[in-house]
Parts: structure tokens; C-alpha cells; sequence
């Protein structure tokens, strides 16, 4: 026996969420970007096609936030905390995260926790509520099952949707977060006698590229091998791909001045491909060219972030390779070095 | 939920040393007292200092920690942030965060020989240590300092290589590069590597600290190893650009290793082990 929900009752579900004073942010019309829904009707679950071109990491680890805004009033300086945009008591659900999208907050939580911690990320990963969605799409950009996820994977999922047919989805509640959420909504619920064990597994996977253990160690020995030059030769240092990830989290801290008396310092998303990224004041820049930013990508997500915290900074879902303008594809690369590798 | 890890603490510039054409040094002060009385560092750790509605620079706390009621740093204007430091008089305020990464081993330093050496504005976290060591004198033995810049008017703290000089427990040997003596010189001419394999400072139970140019790090560190310095007793800092300065913003690595909270300082042990990319 298991519990079923139609989309009809999603729809329902998503409406109670926006009556509670809950955040419900689910994919736009196109499939773009991800948006706070206004109403249940403008629902999508997009389990069955391609990856928005965006995840919803803005949602947690935003585009631009001010830290702090200053004033200053004949001498007397005053830094004034910035007061948080949504409330606390409410929370944030994310609606119809592919297994590629719903790890990204468990990953990001790391760096941002690791000693010091960011109460604004962590203010959000506290609120956010992840209604994750088994997958039925891939393409050749795909390639979760070589980062440890699946197209049914539940890893970061409050609640995970497995679509049965067009109109209804299995619902496991993976989480004490996720039970305890759901629990007003249960009438919504239905139980089903089906088997659920043998619908996930006739979803098809995408098949399994490279061997991260493998690549790590390669690139631990390899720092100065000619692929990154190959790699990154042709990138154009847009930063699409740090913007697209759902995992990329380095960021720039800028000021800006409304006049002399007051302003705001902003923590913006940043991007390693961007020259400018580690340019030093004196001029000399330790990754100077565009083979060595790439290196940087590379091996911050196989090899840097699982040293430091035993996690792959990569989810495998593909958006940094499918959007690249230059048509760098990561898994490519990646899957080059385990080619090396091997043959070494 | 906690402490904003992005907003600084408010300081007041109490004096202003020019130190070369471009080279400012800052005594300042936490404005906030219950602040001021909690905080200590460690020589060898760094700030972020800023000014509101210019952004922040990353410098190493210049002065010691044995003097706690104020920091000292000293910076080159070079960018936005610094030129707008630089336009800063006595009693502006600027905002501080710090102190962060890791230090030098001064308590493991005790009872042994110091050689410090530093090129250009590298004095800078090195003169942090000297005073520390001095403020502690009898618990270190002999006390070496080799200094050099390219030309006079690019040595720094003067006032205080003239001091150090006049100290007779400490020696203190200041060069500058040929050709960038004035008529009037009278202390040595050549580059750093060269003037210490000259005056050979002894290796046995000694640690040398080596902060300066990576040219003139690069060209010591043979030299040093040839006088039999053990390679775990040459310690250095690093220099890369950063923004948090939290192990967060993802710039300042050297490999799988965050400056900002695995350095800045490190042994030359240490840095062989990193690749090149610093």
C-alpha cells in the first residue's frame, strides 16, 4: 500500500501552502528559471523534460543580498542589519526538484557552515522544505549516476514524488521535516495498492560516465597536464556555468553607495572562469589563463570540496554544459580524465 | 540565529605613518570598548579592512599582540579600497574584520635562534613577529634581522630598522638593491638572497621567517637550505586576493588549500607540497 496524490490535490496542496503564508517556489511557464507562485495554478512539475536552465539555488544562496547597510551621520557610524525578506516562521518549499536539484542544499551547507557560518544561507536551508520528484528525462548532458545520485534518488528530498501516470504521484515523506509538514495536508493523500519499488525501478538512469574516486586522484597527481589548457581554450569566461550549477557558491562582497552618508555592502555570486576572479592588486594573478581557471572548476568539484568535506560539488544534472556558449561540457572533460587515467 | 559574519567592527584611525611615497601605515583603535576588551590575535594573522562604500583589502595585522590596545597595519595604494584609505585622517573610521587564519609558532619559536627576513612591504607581518619577540626578549636567544627593499626610499618603518640597529642583543642587517642606494648609504648593497648567505646566519636550533617578494622567497629559500636550515624551520606566508576571508568566497585556494584558513602561514614543508599556483 502506498500514498498517492493526484495533481489535482498537489494543486490544492501548493494553494494551502500560499494560504499559510509559506513560500512556494516552483519552475516558470517555460521551464526557465524557478519563481515564487502566486497561485497553485501556475504549478509545473517538469519531471519528464529537460532541466530548467536555472536552479533554484538563488532562493538560498541569492544573486545579490546586502550583509549590511551603513550610515553615517557626522561621524557617528551606524551598521544597520539587513532585516530578512522573508519571514521566519515561514517556510520555503521547493516544488518538483529533480534528485540533481534537491542535493544542492545538504552540498552548499558545508562551505557555508564550515567554522565560521552564514546566517543568511543558513536562515534559508533552515525555512526551505524540498518536494523533490523522481526523474524521466535525460539527454546526453545528463550524467547524475557518475556523481553517486539517480534519476530516483531521495538524497535531500523532504518529500519525494514518483509520477505513476499524468495525473498522479507516489509520495514518500523521507524526512522528520517533511512528516511534519505534510501532516495537515494528509486528507490530500490517498492510499494506493500499487508497487512502488518496481515503478522506480523501470525509470531509466543515464549510464555512469566516470569514476569520481578515479578522476580525484588523477587530478591530485596530473595539476599541470595540458587537458585543462584543452579544456578551457575556448571558454569565453561568461560564468554561465557557475550561475547554472546548483552547487557553484563563490561570491563577491562590493559596496555600494547611495551618497556619501550611506550605502550597503552586497554579497554578489561570482564566478572562477571570470579573469578578474583572483587578479591580485599588485597585478599578478595565480590563474591567469583560461586552462588554469578551468583546472580550478574542475578540481574544486572533484577533488578540493571532497577533500574538505567529503562531497562532490556536482550534482550531474548537466545545466553548466547544456548552457555553455562555447559548448564546454564538463562530463566531457571529466570523463576524459578517467580515459587518462586508466590508460596511465 | 548568529552573528553576522559579513559586518565588521568599527575602528578609529588614531595615527597615520607615511612610510614611503605609497606606503601608508594605520594605528587603530576598536571603537566599540566591550569589543576592544575581548579581542586578542595571534602574530601572523590578517584583517580585512574597509571603508564604507569603497569595499574591503585584506592586510596582515602589522603589530604585535603583546601591544593590545590598538593594530597597526600597513598597505600600498594600489586599487579602490586602498587609494580611499589612503585619503583617511586621524579620527575617520573604517571597518575591521578579523583577525583570521593561522599564526606563527612563536611559543614553539621560544628558546630558540630568530632569523627574520623580509623584502619590501613584506616586513610588514614579519615586524609583527620582531616586536613580538623583542617584547618577550630573554625567552628567545639570538636574534637575527635581514631587510632589504629595492631602493631607499622603499624601506619601510624606518624609524624602527634605526631602532633595531641601535638594539646590541639583536642584529640587524638593512640592504637595499644595487643601485638604489643614495649617495649618503651606509649599510649594505645587494639583493636579500645574497647578503644572507654573506653574513651565513647559523641553521642549528634556529627558525627563519621569510616574507617578501615571491622572487626574492624563491632565491632565499636555496640559500637557506644550503646554510642546513631543516625545511619544517623555514616558515613563510602566503598572498592571495580574498574577499571573506571565512574559507567561503572560493578565490584564495592553493590547491585544496583556503589561505584564508589554512595560512596565510606555512612552512616550507608545507608549500612544496602545494602546486604551483600561487
Amino acid at each position: 500500500m502506498e500514498k498517492i496524490i493526484s495533481y489535482e490535490n498537489l494543486t490544492k496542496l501548493v494553494d494551502g501552502i500560499i494560504q499559510s503564508g509559506h513560500i512556494a517556489i516552483g519552475q516558470d511557464e517555460k521551464g526557465i528559471n524557478w519563481k515564487r507562485l502566486n497561485d497553485a495554478k501556475e504549478l509545473k512539475i517538469n519531471y519528464a523534460s529537460v532541466p530548467s536552465n536555472l536552479s533554484y539555488k538563488e532562493f538560498l544562496f541569492t544573486k545579490t543580498e546586502p550583509v549590511f547597510y551603513f550610515r553615517n551621520n557626522k561621524d557617528n557610524f551606524n551598521l544597520i542589519e539587513p532585516k530578512p525578506e522573508i519571514n521566519e516562521n515561514s517556510k520555503i518549499v521547493f516544488l518538483g526538484a529533480k534528485p540533481c536539484d534537491s542535493r544542492s542544499i545538504e552540498i552548499m551547507s558545508k562551505v557555508f557552515n564550515w567554522d565560521y557560518k552564514d546566517k543568511f544561507f543558513n536562515q534559508r536551508a533552515v525555512q526551505s522544505i524540498v518536494i523533490g520528484t523522481a526523474c524521466n528525462y535525460q539527454d546526453e548532458f545528463c550524467f547524475c549516476t557518475s556523481v553517486g545520485l539517480s534519476p530516483v534518488s531521495e538524497k535531500g528530498s523532504d518529500i519525494f514524488l514518483v509520477p505513476l501516470d499524468d495525473k498522479n504521484f507516489a509520495v514518500k515523506i523521507i524526512s522528520e521535516k517533511g512528516k511534519e509538514f505534510i501532516a495537515p495536508y494528509l486528507n490530500l493523500l490517498a492510499d494506493e495498492n500499487i508497487s512502488l519499488d518496481k515503478i522506480i525501478v523501470g525509470i531509466k538512469a543515464p549510464e555512469k560516465k566516470f569514476d569520481t574516486a578515479k578522476v580525484k586522484e588523477w587530478v591530485t597527481n596530473n595539476f599541470e597536464h595540458k587537458i585543462f589548457d584543452d579544456a578551457g581554450a575556448t571558454c569565453l569566461s561568461c560564468g554561465q556555468c557557475a550561475f547554472a550549477c546548483p552547487v557553484c557558491h563563490c561570491f563577491d562582497i562590493v559596496d555600494e553607495e547611495c551618497d556619501y552618508t550611506c550605502g550597503r555592502r552586497m554579497k554578489n555570486w561570482d564566478a572562477c572562469q571570470f579573469g578578474l576572479f583572483t587578479l591580485h592588486g599588485s597585478g599578478h594573478n595565480p590563474r591567469e589563463t583560461h586552462g588554469k581557471r578551468y583546472r580550478q572548476r574542475v578540481a574544486h568539484k572533484f577533488k578540493y570540496y571532497h577533500d574538505k568535506f567529503d562531497e562532490i560539488l556536482c550534482t550531474g544534472c548537466g545545466r553548466c554544459s547544456r548552457g555553455c556558449p562555447a559548448g564546454i561540457d564538463i562530463a566531457c572533460v571529466v570523463t576524459n580524465i578517467n580515459t587518462v587515467a586508466n590508460q596511465a | 540565529m548568529c552573528n553576522n559574519i559579513y559586518k565588521p567592527e568599527l575602528m578609529e584611525v588614531t595615527e597615520i605613518i607615511d612610510e614611503t611615497v605609497d606606503t601608508k601605515t594605520f594605528r587603530l583603535k576598536l571603537k566599540d570598548e566591550e569589543v576592544a576588551k575581548n579581542f586578542s590575535f595571534k602574530a601572523g594573522q590578517f584583517g580585512e579592512y574597509g571603508v564604507f562604500g569603497e569595499g574591503e583589502s585584506t592586510f596582515c595585522i602589522a603589530s604585535s599582540p603583546t601591544r593590545s590596545d590598538y593594530i597597526e597595519c600597513s598597505f600600498k595604494h594600489v586599487g579602490k579600497v586602498t587609494t580611499a584609505l589612503r585619503r583617511l585622517s586621524v579620527g575617520d573610521t573604517i571597518g575591521f574584520r578579523g583577525p583570521y587564519g593561522n599564526y606563527f609558532p612563536v611559543e614553539e619559536m621560544k628558546g630558540k635562534n630568530v632569523l627574520f627576513i623580509a623584502g619590501g612591504i613584506g616586513l610588514a607581518p614579519v615586524r609583527c613577529v620582531i616586536w613580538n619577540t623583542l617584547d618577550l626578549r630573554d625567552q628567545f636567544k639570538d636574534i637575527t634581522i635581514v631587510y632589504g627593499a629595492r631602493s631607499v626610499q622603499d624601506l619601510v618603518y624606518k624609524r624602527e630598522l634605526e631602532e633595531w640597529k641601535s638594539m646590541k642583543d639583536i642584529k640587524t642587517v638593512v640592504t637595499v638593491d644595487p643601485g638604489g642606494e643614495t649617495p649618503d648609504w651606509k649599510d649594505e648593497i645587494g639583493f636579500v638572497p645574497a647578503i644572507v648567505e654573506k653574513i651565513s646566519p647559523k641553521s642549528e636550533n634556529t627558525v627563519a621567517i621569510v616574507c617578501g617578494p615571491p622572487i626574492m622567497i624563491k632565491f632565499t629559500i636555496p640559500v637557506l637550505l644550503k646554510l642546513g636550515f631543516s625545511e619544517d624551520n623555514i616558515i613563510t606566508t602566503l598572498e592571495n586576493r580574498m574577499k571573506c576571508g571565512l574559507g567561503k568566497c572560493g578565490r584564495c585556494n592553493v590547491g585544496n588549500v583556503y589561505v584564508c584558513k589554512d595560512g596565510p602561514v606555512f612552512t616550507y614543508t608545507q608549500l612544496k607540497e602545494l602546486p604551483q599556483e600561487y
